[in-house]
């Protein structure tokens, strides 16, 4: 069974890999996408970082505040590249009807979602060494041997409940013009009280609450934890690494909905 | 109780009894057909016909409520990749990856099949090697629909299907596109039209099913449709003043009629009734104006069968000007 098996998946998977690199062409000509995602979290680094230069957090130990904010614009440019991307690039292409296209091709639903989520993460491999690199270089925030595996572990789910949630948010998106706007409303009022840009420090319990019921705190916060000079241990935060693995259970329900009608559901 | 189902040899497409319902309203209403492999087969009807439902269900877009479909011997409903492989698909809207090129978007989609045409060969064949190297973004209406048909031919299909491929042209990009499509007819291709234009019908294909609410009201080879080939001539021409009716010579007619000084005469036997009279306007030093003899056009058919009383698109005169 296997003998016939393995060459047609030898096959797909080619098929991905090629998928992949047209993907990758697409995606980095379009510099309006290509580059803003890029841009913004590099930007609000060295925005936030020179606004607040040298300044410790003595809520957490006195430890440099870029400390925590190269993690937290970590989070966010993971969220930029996986979520708030996959939203409205699978907007863009049902309303344009690629996906219609692509559906009556011999290449695999399947096979074309893998290419697209890997294609994904080859954009996201690249903003997380663009983001520690100048964390490094320029704010000497350095990845700590000890906590790669809670860095990994943190940043692979993270990355895997966001792709699954950017392709299933999209059977909520109406159309491809909304799109920003509805991936705007979920994600920015949540970074206010996700620890992204400051520490929770003396915010009500309540939106505390709220925040940790949400994938984005728990995917900052995870990213913190690891860095945090104080933190002993392989930095596996396992109540952040628990939520991220809840919401990508979630994410793969809500992608694999979308994906049965991409098109909506009045066939 | 799915029966075993032989394929019929040379067929297509076959279709029995096909019904869709959309909730209440029933859009195709118990239709069925066959299309023969090499054949240009048009499904021609006015918007809302259920063209686009039945096509879409061909494709395996939607599924049937009833009926019996096979397309190249196999169910489209059940979304086989060896039907994706042999079919070539072009939608009545739908996009491409507007940031790659026409050479990368061929490329592309020629990859996901087994067996393929040379890239370039496909981009002669829709007439876009000057554009080859431009971003689909920037291409104009025409160049896009084009391109489209370039990546539904790239997998080499045995059958094409093409809704309404040349809705929005203007006329030269029509005919452009009509000679593209006639040499997909060279190339053995089966192809599968829809459209809502008679001129359209009449120019591509070998047989045209004219639909109506969801049903198909007449179907035949274009030039017999509804008998138009055996309904009256009409010969028309004017008279000078001096002449009357009862002045022309014995012909075959059905009817003849003169309004100021413009006569119209219906005729079964147009070749011999312009023989005779052109002869009689010769002999006579007659200057006869305006002459001409027209069948009925697909369109005339056309508008008699679905009842409409202004068609869309384009009129058509085919005028034989002797």
């Amino acid at each position: 069974m296997s003998a016939v098996a393995t060459p047609s998946l030898k096959r797909d998977l080619g098929l991905i890999a090629w998928q992949v690199r047209y993907e990758q062409r697409a995606y980095w000509r379009n510099r309006g996408r290509g580059i803003f995602t890029f841009v913004f979290p590099l930007m609000f680094l060295v925005i936030f970082a020179s606004l607040d230069k040298g300044a410790h957090i003595s809520s957490r130990g006195g430890i440099p505040y870029d400390a925590f904010f190269v993690p937290g614009i970590l989070a966010y440019g993971v969220i930029a590249t996986t979520f708030v991307n996959m939203a409205i690039s699978t907007a863009i292409l049902r309303d344009q009807g690629v996906l219609k296209r692509m559906q009556g091709t011999p290449l695999p639903r399947w096979a074309y979602v893998a290419a697209r989520i890997g294609s994904t993460l080859v954009i996201v491999g690249m903003m997380t060494v663009l983001v520690l690199a100048l964390g490094a270089f320029a704010y000497n925030v350095h990845v700590r041997a000890s906590t790669i595996p809670g860095l990994l572990i943190t940043l692979a789910l993270g990355t895997a409940a966001f792709t699954a949630l950017g392709i299933g948010i999209t059977r909520f998106i109406p159309n491809a013009e909304a799109a920003p706007v509805v991936v705007n409303v979920v994600i920015l009022p949540l970074t206010f009280i996700s620890s992204i840009w400051f520490p929770p420090d003396g915010m009500p319990k309540t939106l505390i609450d709220i925040a940790k019921l949400f994938p984005i705190r728990a995917l900052a916060d995870g990213l913190q934890y690891a860095f945090d000079p104080r933190t002993v241990g392989a930095g596996i935060n396992a109540q952040d690494v628990e939520t991220l693995a809840i919401w990508t259970v979630v994410g793969v329900f809500l992608m694999l909905r979308f994906l049965r009608h991409p098109q909506g559901e009045v066939r | 109780m799915k029966t075993t189902h032989t394929q019929t040899e040379g067929l297509a497409i076959e279709v029995r009894d096909l019904r869709k319902a959309y909730g209440e309203v029933e859009a195709v209403r118990g239709v069925s057909f066959e299309v023969a492999r090499g054949e240009v087969f048009c499904l021609l009807g006015p918007n809302g016909a259920g063209k686009t439902s039945i096509v879409e269900i061909l494709e395996g877009y939607r599924t049937r409520t009833h009926g019996e479909v096979r397309v190249l011997g196999l169910d489209p409903a059940r979304g086989e990749r060896e039907l994706h492989e042999r079919v070539g698909i072009v939608l009545q809207e739908s996009g491409v990856q507007n940031d790659l090129t026409v050479r990368e978007l061929v490329e592309m989609y020629g990859r996901y099949h087994l067996r393929r045409r040379p890239v370039d060969e496909v981009i002669e064949l829709v007439e876009l090697g000057e554009k080859a190297d431009t971003r689909a973004r920037k291409l104009s209406g025409g160049q896009k629909r084009r391109l489209d048909l370039a990546l539904a031919l790239v997998g080499d299909p045995d059958l094409i299907f093409l809704d309404e491929p040349t809705t929005g042209f203007d006329p030269g990009a029509r005919r452009q596109a009509w000679s593209t499509i006639r040499s997909l007819c060279d190339l053995g291709k089966t192809v599968f039209l829809t459209t809502h234009y008679m001129d359209e019908a009449q120019h591509l294909a070998n047989r045209v099913a004219v639909m109506n609410a969801g049903q198909i009201i007449a179907a035949g080879r274009p030039e017999e449709l509804g008998g138009r080939d055996l309904r009256p001539a009409e010969i028309h021409f004017s008279l000078p003043v001096q002449w009357s009716l009862g002045d022309l010579p014995d012909i075959p007619f059905e009817q003849r009629s003169l309004d100021g000084d413009r006569v119209l005469v219906t005729t079964k036997e147009p070749v011999l009734a312009t023989q005779r009279i052109t002869t009689w306007a010769v002999d006579n030093d007659v200057d006869l104006g305006h002459f001409s003899v027209n069948q009925p056009t697909l369109e005339d058919i056309y508008l008699e069968l679905t009842g409409a009383g202004v068609g869309e698109g384009e009129t058509v005169t085919e005028e034989v000007v002797r």
